[in-house]
């Protein structure tokens, strides 16, 4: 057996032996059939009502009326928080579909393996060790009925770092429907950081180094980072330890998501290079036309729908009816993403470039992300119109200035777009929404509504976000370099990664013209691609 | 004798072409989807804020057989559907046909038509 091989079956021997250990010892004490999550406790804390033991004891036909009315309030805000994380669940087919769109027909099925294993592998990670790291601490949360199991904070009080129940779903009492449902909320915004790499990464990224980085962000760079926005960490209680507003608010994922994956994208597309032929000896980049606009534009619009879930699902109640602010904050910031692009894009080079308008939606739907709870529908578009310019910029940056090699515009969507969004609401939120956020009384307020120390506690998320995700990646795949092929070989890369890497093609039925590529990245004539689309794979029936 | 008239076009005016030619008395045509340039050598277009040059655009191949008397009256009608007045109207030509056969009876020539 080979190390690779005997590494593989070592993992994954240990990997069931503790499943079997966390189910022999962990105990069941946890809320395990979901009766005792709910009652008159939850009724009187949600509604703010006096202390359950303040109620007379003759009232108990009212405690029993009440206690009755507190579970449904935890059953109606557990089916809206799984519907929306389906929903959001259902944002990994819109992904699949945007970026393979927007690559060539030869790395079609790659692209496709990507989508699909990155959900796999990334879950589990997060099931046995990430979860437990970022909301191993969080508890109470009192519209889910309290998840008490989730109570191990490391270190204690206002410098939380990580998170201590719950590995594998199961120490400390984690067997619990609270917890649960909280896991799969939590999972699929964990697998949006996941797969927003691939969009920088594609053409080029060896599947093994991409399982690798699926690991990585399942298992530490996502939930650590998570943990100190959500989770009850030292960014999250900046406004108790430094009297920064709220401390850092981001709602639904601006950092928490989309910047995570971002950085992690830029650090990763940095580290692998840009895809053969991409940029010239004089460094302009040459056009790689995506091989199906029509996907792109599938995979936007079900992004959108899915939205739809990530931000108002992130209530964690449907008993908080901010949603339907959310929702309406959520589409005016995608369409005034949406029109900008295309107005830019006209304006800039005579036409509107498809993919880019596609973008700009995408841009709006990530930087409203943390702000959409918080600000005015005016905001909304605003922060939507500046997201669209954002991103065309980010671009037209990456391409012609830093030279970064990033397929389908992740790092600029995700990572610049997702830092906007989260210094906006350090800048539009408008009193409204917030009273108690982050255990800070009164509601979250911007710069503009005259809380500039909420402003600090947003750049601090960006900057520290920025650092982590960044930094640990570039080391990591740095690291990984010296022992693992991290890309593929520049045969693969011209021949398209569908069978050197799987075997087989995306689409077997169709000849793909592979055009020839003089030259290659690091010297020569590159710009010399012959064929037309310079280097896309056209299909000839 | 037959002759081979062989025809680039404009997509876009395949329909036309096929109508006028049977209008005329074609029997049967072969269309190929093809890609080329001529003169004005492709064009430039914008992706993502990038240039890229279409170098090949696409055209479609029309093949029809005919006999020699009627290749030029045939030419003429292919010219007249197919024309836009615009760049990249394609071409025609006609090359001389040695042996024809129908596969099926084994006919040759004009009775192969």
């Amino acid at each position: 057996m080979s190390r690779g091989k005997k590494f593989a079956a070592l993992t994954l021997l240990s990997f069931i032996v503790l499943v079997i250990v966390g189910a022999k010892f962990s105990g069941h004490q946890g809320d395990a059939t979901g009766t005792r999550t709910g009652s008159l406790s939850d009724y009187l804390n949600a509604s703010g009502s006096p202390d359950a033991k303040d109620v007379p004891i003759s009232q108990v036909g009212i405690n029993q009326l009440a206690s009755e009315a507190g579970h449904l309030r935890v059953s109606i805000n557990f089916t809206w928080l799984l519907m929306t994380g389906f929903l959001v669940l259902f944002m990994q087919v819109g992904f699949a579909f945007l970026v393979t769109g927007l690559t060539r027909a030869k790395n079609a099925g790659h692209m496709m393996m990507m989508n699909l294993t990155s959900f796999a592998v990334a879950l589990l990670a997060y099931f046995a060790v990430g979860f437990a790291l970022q909301f191993g601490g969080i508890a109470p949360v009192a519209n889910l009925g309290g998840i008490a199991p989730l109570n191990g904070l490391t270190p204690h009080g206002n410098w939380g770092l990580i998170g201590t129940h719950g590995f594998f779903l199961q120490s400390a009492h984690g067997y619990d429907v609270g917890v649960m449902a909280l896991f799969l909320f939590q999972v699929v915004f964990m697998e949006t950081a996941g797969y927003i790499i691939i969009g920088a990464i594609a053409e080029r990224v060896s599947f093994a180094a991409f399982l690798l980085a699926e690991v990585v962000m399942g298992a530490l760079i996502y939930p650590i980072f998570g943990m100190w926005v959500w989770g009850g960490g030292f960014l999250a209680h900046l406004g108790q330890s430094y009297n920064w507003g709220h401390g850092a608010v981001d709602f639904a994922g601006s950092g928490v998501v989309h910047a995570t994956g971002g950085w992690a994208a830029l650090a990763m597309a940095v580290v692998l290079g840009p895809r053969l032929g991409k940029f010239n000896r004089d460094g302009t980049p040459n056009a790689f036309p995506g091989h199906n606009l029509g996907y792109v534009v599938i995979g936007t619009l079900v992004l959108v729908f899915g939205w739809m879930g990530f931000n108002p699902g992130s209530t964690f109640g449907a008993t908080d009816l901010r949603i339907s602010v959310v929702a309406v904050n959520t589409l005016l910031a995608g369409c005034c993403g949406t029109v900008t692009a295309l107005a830019w894009t006209n304006a800039k080079w005579g036409k509107p470039d498809i993919s880019m308008t596609c973008n700009g939606m995408l841009a709006g739907l990530v930087a409203i992300t943390a702000p959409c709870a918080f600000v005015a529908p005016w905001a909304a578009c605003v922060i939507g119109i500046v997201a669209g310019l954002v991103v065309c910029y980010g671009v037209w940056f990456f391409d012609h200035v830093a030279h970064v090699d990033d397929p389908c515009g992740a790092v600029s969507v995700h990572g610049l777009c997702g830092a906007w969004g989260v210094l906006s609401v350090g800048i539009f939120a408008d009193g409204t929404y917030g009273d108690g956020w982050n255990g800070v009384s009164g509601p979250v307020k911007g710069l503009i509504y005259g809380d500039g120390g909420q402003l600090l506690a947003q750049v601090a998320e960006v900057v520290v976000g920025f650092a982590w995700a960044f930094g640990l990646f570039y080391v990591i795949f740095k690291l990984a370099k010296n022992f693992m092929a991290i890309r593929v070989s520049e045969a693969a890369e011209i021949e398209g990664l569908d069978v050197p890497e799987f075997g087989a093609h995306c689409y077997p039925d169709f000849v793909l013209v592979s055009h020839e590529i003089r030259g290659d990245h690091d010297n020569g004539d590159s710009y010399a691609l012959s064929g037309d689309g310079h280097g896309s794979s056209t299909q000839v029936p | 004798m037959n002759h081979l008239i062989t025809a680039i076009i404009k997509p876009h005016k395949l329909d036309d072409v096929k109508d006028a030619v049977r209008a005329a008395g074609v029997l049967g045509l072969t269309v190929s989807e093809i890609r080329g340039f001529g003169r004005q050598g492709g064009k430039t277009e914008t992706y993502r804020g990038t240039e890229y040059t279409v170098d090949f655009l696409p055209k479609v191949r029309i093949d029809i057989l005919v006999e020699d008397h009627e290749a030029d009256k045939i030419v003429d009608v292919i010219a007249s559907s197919a024309r836009t007045g615009k760049i990249g109207d394609g071409k025609i030509w006609i090359t001389p046909v040695l042996r024809t056969v129908r596969i099926r009876t084994g006919e040759l020539d004009s009775d192969a038509l």
